[in-house]
């Protein structure tokens, strides 16, 4: 358990975030603001988020796309983080695990998730 | 102006870049006496140790038995007995902390000093080892100051830090970076400017 002292800090910066309700399997867009010497511009980032973990304010999750000729990109984020403009929950997944690692040893069809359909809940 | 605190942990913020904070506690402190050069006789509470003459004391300074521990602060912003007056920490933005280290007891050289050590396997029997210390010849001794095994920790250390924020009605200090020794321990802040 955190010190009451920690958990009071850390709850006051996270109390005005509004940050929709999403876990291992779902598919994700999120923008994200990017510096450029001067500039700031958001940029896209879209694909499966694979792991949550952490609490707190130090809580992260990871996001697993493939990229062009196949690569799989993975980007790690803080939930909290300022620099996340938005994130959009794009399509509910069915699986049976928290975190997905082993979709990093799939490739192709085998390594597509399966949509959560209502009437299963 | 100086203050008791105690360290309660470290966490860090959400801005961009994150910044690594560690939270510090304002003790709660009642000035006994305030002596001419500003400095002041307080007492604070820390455990529950009691004895005729900590009794003794707080009779004299009509305490309540909680504040058990009686410690000379260097200036205080009191001109009289009382609750110790937080008010400059509102305004202050840097801070000088000091905190007694971790203790981590009798050391080899590799812990204490950053030694290399030596391979751990084939065969090797020099594994974290001091190694020679002075020559037989030349010097003939052994040099001043030469990295030896020893005591190591549990001393005290002063950090200068930024506040992030101060909370007054809980007490509670955010400083920028770390400061040494475990959660729960007792120290003094400085405020610098």
């Amino acid at each position: 358990m955190k010190n009451k002292y920690i958990a009071h800090f850390e709850k006051q910066q996270i109390a005005e975030k509004e940050i929709p309700q999403f876990r291992a399997g779902d598919t994700i867009r999120m923008s994200i603001n990017i510096k450029e010497g001067e500039k700031v511009r958001a940029q896209n980032f879209e694909g499966v988020c694979i792991a949550i973990r952490g609490e707190g304010v130090s809580r992260t999750f990871t996001v697993r796309k493939i990229g062009a000729n196949g690569v799989g990109v993975e980007r790690i984020f803080p939930i909290y983080s300022e620099s996340i403009v938005e994130i959009k929950v794009l399509r509910r997944g069915r699986v049976r695990r928290s975190k997905l690692y082993y979709l990093r040893n799939l490739k192709g069809k085998a390594a597509r998730i399966k949509e959560l359909r209502k009437d299963n809940k | 102006m100086e203050y008791i605190v105690e360290k309660i942990g470290m966490s860090r913020t959400v801005s961009v870049p994150s910044v690594p904070v560690t939270l510090l506690k304002v003790v709660e402190t009642k000035v006994c006496e305030v002596n001419e050069n500003g400095s002041a006789l307080v007492s604070y509470s820390f455990g529950k140790k009691s004895n005729k003459p900590i009794e003794g004391q707080q009779k004299k300074y009509n305490l309540s038995s909680e504040f058990n521990r009686f410690t000379t602060l260097s200036k205080v912003n009191n001109s009289e007995a009382g609750d110790l007056d937080l008010s400059p920490l509102e305004s202050a933005t840097t801070v000088q902390s000091s905190f007694d280290t971790k203790g981590r007891g009798f050391a080899g050289v590799m812990k204490r000093h950053g030694f290399a050590g030596g391979p751990g396997a084939h065969g090797s029997r020099f594994h974290r080892r001091t190694g020679s210390i002075g020559n037989a010849e030349f010097p003939g001794r052994v040099q001043p100051g030469q990295k030896m095994p020893g005591q190591y920790g549990n001393t005290r250390n002063s950090v200068k830090n930024e506040i992030v924020s101060f909370d007054k009605e809980q007490g509670i200090i955010v400083l920028k970076g770390s400061v040494s020794g475990a959660n729960g321990k007792i120290g003094r802040l400085k405020v610098v400017k």
